[in-house]
């Protein structure tokens, strides 16, 4: 197809562009810029190299900082896709026992980041919450596993998944609407047993779904923030401090900007490494199941 | 027929965008409401029962004169406003006034972001009380040009449950083996080990533990602006608050940070789980009010000496309004350090009055017969202790001292090891 005007494939790109150039390039631009200054937005920023790098590396804030981050997305990752795929197998019946309990389950995830932290804080306090009620009744001593620094990391990563199960679990059950009846009914008829079918013709057909939910959750847990700003403020001691609310207690907090920039920069380049992992990922297992299609 | 309508339709949008953009700015050059007053912002930090002891201050000043409104809007608790305002004073956008805490003054000031307000008046005509004003809360404050006046300000002191005390037969403790002792005797445990009532419940906070620094015979910060943290001093007050937490288990350390961890303690000295806690006299009142058994305030125990802090904040007029609307600000302020209006809030809250003249009244009275736990704090102003007028303070608080002293309590670390570190981190530019 040839433009009328050579300009105007521009002119239609020219949205898009304005929006991912204000709205990433040039903040991202900047906080590279700002990665190599020491600002406290109130006096002129002043040239310092790589030093905020190299703080970060040097008191091992990075490290913490990224270790915190991978162990509570993979839990929240792995958690909130087994649960998603047990509920949406479980209720993927009908009746209207049945759509109660998907609509209930899929309440949670309606819920704003803010109101579903103030209900687990009243839960799991141990004093005076639910949480604490239920242990004490069954002879246990009831902990506060938010202000104890071993503890309040899965607190929180316990709180994500009850929050995104409900999404994994939609996804799930769309995803289980594309499994032909009658294949399953054929295999059946064949013996196969219902974990059988499940492993040899669900879990194959729900790959994309999984695989979506992955990513969609990763990169959910990657951002956490109000479940930390509201639950915990980062501590007790360090436990909470996951990758964003890192960089806004740098610049809110501390002052340091140039320090928070560089975190920034650290952030986005290993979200893009593993962006690139998974892409290279996914292309190699599609290849090999195209192989594998192929005539031999 | 379709294009030329879809480019009317961008127009339009393009149109709409410049007509918005020049509103705002409009607006925000317009301080003059339609009734002729000059509109001053007021952003403020506090929530709950001194929110609307302000509020109704502001309502006041409204109704007493024709010229100035003062709209007062909340902008979360201290270090939640501050950080708006450094974000609002660097996209130049900064209120006409607010307060903030006295660590920071003297770290906005030498920045230049803030309005001198000799310009309006000399710092003498106001009559205020020195150890709350600018003269006295900061070491060679008075030699500076004047940034802030006072207006909540507080001390820490300890509130102990009167039911408790009675039953234990004791007094308040006044020295650090006292306050041992009594947490211990005051402390309940099940049968299964659980604490029932601790004897102790403090925030790991800053500034609880610099008043155990200036109490262990320390200085935070020294008067020549090196900082050491106290030294021997620092170590001591972690170690106390560590001994009690895990040796004695007397004293809990309640779960949150910042105010989230203080409103904990206040929840746990409410509900009797707690016989005495160290917080500030701004709950006062609160505290008086919801407490369905007698609250008993006491200063806190002396180790090597007595020794408060003074905290809470001072108005401060950030620049960039423009010179009609300072003026308005600087009015209400002036109003505010007024022997009626000081003795209001501080009657109503629990904060000091500022106003010397206010509180000789308010002695005079009998106020403080009637009031012992009132009479507290303001004694204890004996004992407080300036800050240094340190640009470096307000990051050796937040950043060096604050998250490390969590980790040396609840994770029990080395004292001197984290403070070393603290200190470190302090000197990093």
């Amino acid at each position: 197809m040839k433009p009328r005007h050579p300009l105007h494939p521009y002119l239609f790109l020219f949205p898009a562009i304005l929006t991912l150039g204000v709205f990433f390039v040039a903040p991202l631009v900047i906080a590279i810029e700002n990665s190599f200054y020491s600002w406290d937005m109130l006096t002129p920023p002043r040239w310092v190299g790589g030093d905020n790098y190299a703080a970060l590396v040097r008191t091992g804030e990075v490290f913490g900082v990224l270790g915190r981050t991978a162990l509570y997305s993979v839990l929240v990752v792995a958690f909130s896709l087994v649960l998603g795929l047990a509920l949406a197998v479980a209720l993927d019946r009908p009746g209207r026992v049945y759509a109660f309990v998907r609509g209930a389950v899929f309440s949670a995830y309606v819920v704003s980041w803010v109101a579903v932290a103030l209900l687990w804080m009243w839960l799991l306090d141990a004093d005076a919450g639910l949480v604490g009620g239920l242990v004490r009744a069954l002879g246990g001593t009831p902990r506060s596993w938010l202000s104890d620094p071993d503890r309040a990391l899965y607190a929180i990563a316990i709180v994500s998944v009850w929050k995104i199960t409900g999404y994994a679990m939609v996804i799930f059950l769309a995803g289980l609407q594309d499994v032909p009846k009658s294949v399953l009914e054929a295999a059946a008829l064949d013996g196969a047993g219902p974990v059988r079918r499940f492993w040899e013709i669900t879990w194959p057909l729900l790959r994309p779904s999984a695989a979506f939910v992955a990513t969609t959750a990763l990169l959910a847990s990657f951002q956490a923030f109000d479940v930390v700003r509201v639950m915990t403020q980062g501590g007790p001691v360090k436990a909470t401090t996951l990758f964003v609310y890192a960089i806004y207690e740098h610049v809110f907090v501390n002052l340091r900007v140039g320090r928070a920039s560089a975190l920034t920069v650290i952030f986005f380049v290993v979200l893009l490494a593993a962006t690139a992992l998974q892409l290279a990922a996914w292309r190699a297992t599609s290849h090999a199941r195209e192989r594998s299609q192929e005539p031999a | 027929m379709i294009a030329p309508r879809r480019r009317d339709f961008l127009r339009a949008i393009g149109a709409s965008f410049a007509a918005a953009a020049a509103g705002l700015s409009a607006s925000s050059c317009a301080p003059i409401d339609e009734d002729g007053r000059t509109r001053v912002s007021l952003w403020f930090a506090y929530g709950g029962k001194n929110r609307e002891e302000l509020l109704a201050l502001v309502d006041r000043f409204n109704a007493s004169q024709p010229d100035v409104r003062v709209v007062a809007t909340y902008q979360g608790d201290y270090f939640e406003a501050l950080a708006k305002l450094r974000t609002a004073l660097a996209a130049r956008a900064a209120p006409a006034l607010t307060h903030v805490i006295g660590e920071v003054v003297p770290y906005l000031a030498e920045a230049g972001v803030l309005e001198a307000l000799d310009r309006f008046a000399p710092a003498s005509s106001f009559d205020l009380v020195p150890a709350l004003a600018q003269e006295g809360a900061y070491a060679g404050g008075a030699s500076r040009p004047l940034y802030s006046l006072p207006f909540n300000r507080s001390t820490p002191i300890a509130y102990l449950h009167g039911g408790v005390l009675k039953e234990l037969g004791l007094a308040p403790p006044t020295t650090w083996d006292e306050l041992r002792a009594f947490a211990r005797a005051a402390t309940i445990r099940g049968a299964d080990g659980t604490v029932q009532r601790w004897g102790f419940v403090c925030p790991i906070d800053w500034w609880f533990w610099a008043a155990m620094v200036g109490q262990a015979g320390g200085d935070v910060i020294e008067p020549d602006g090196r900082v050491t943290l106290g030294g021997e001093a620092g170590v001591r007050a972690v170690r106390f608050w560590q001994t009690l937490v895990h040796d004695d288990r007397t004293m809990k350390p309640p779960p949150g940070r910042d105010y989230n961890s203080w409103q904990a303690a206040n929840g746990d000295f409410l509900a009797g789980r707690a016989a005495m806690i160290w917080t500030s006299t701004a709950f006062l009142r609160y505290l008086e009010d919801n407490a369905k058994f007698p609250v008993i305030a006491a200063p806190l125990p002396r180790d090597a000496r007595a020794s408060v802090p003074i905290g809470g904040t001072l108005f401060v007029l950030p620049k960039g309004s423009s010179e009609p609307v300072q003026r308005a600000a600087f009015r209400f302020l002036a109003w505010m350090m007024e022997p009626e209006q000081a003795n209001q809030w501080a009657t109503r809250t629990g904060y000091m009055p500022v106003s010397r003249r206010g509180l000789e009244l308010l002695r005079a009275s009998g106020y403080y017969t009637a009031h012992p736990n009132d009479a507290v704090a303001v004694d204890q102003l004996r004992v407080a202790t300036a800050w240094p007028w340190s640009t470096a303070l307000f990051r050796v608080q937040r950043e060096a001292v604050q998250p490390r002293l969590e980790e040396a309590v609840l994770a029990r670390r080395d004292a001197a090891a984290v403070l070393e570190e603290a200190r470190r981190a302090a000197e990093e530019p």
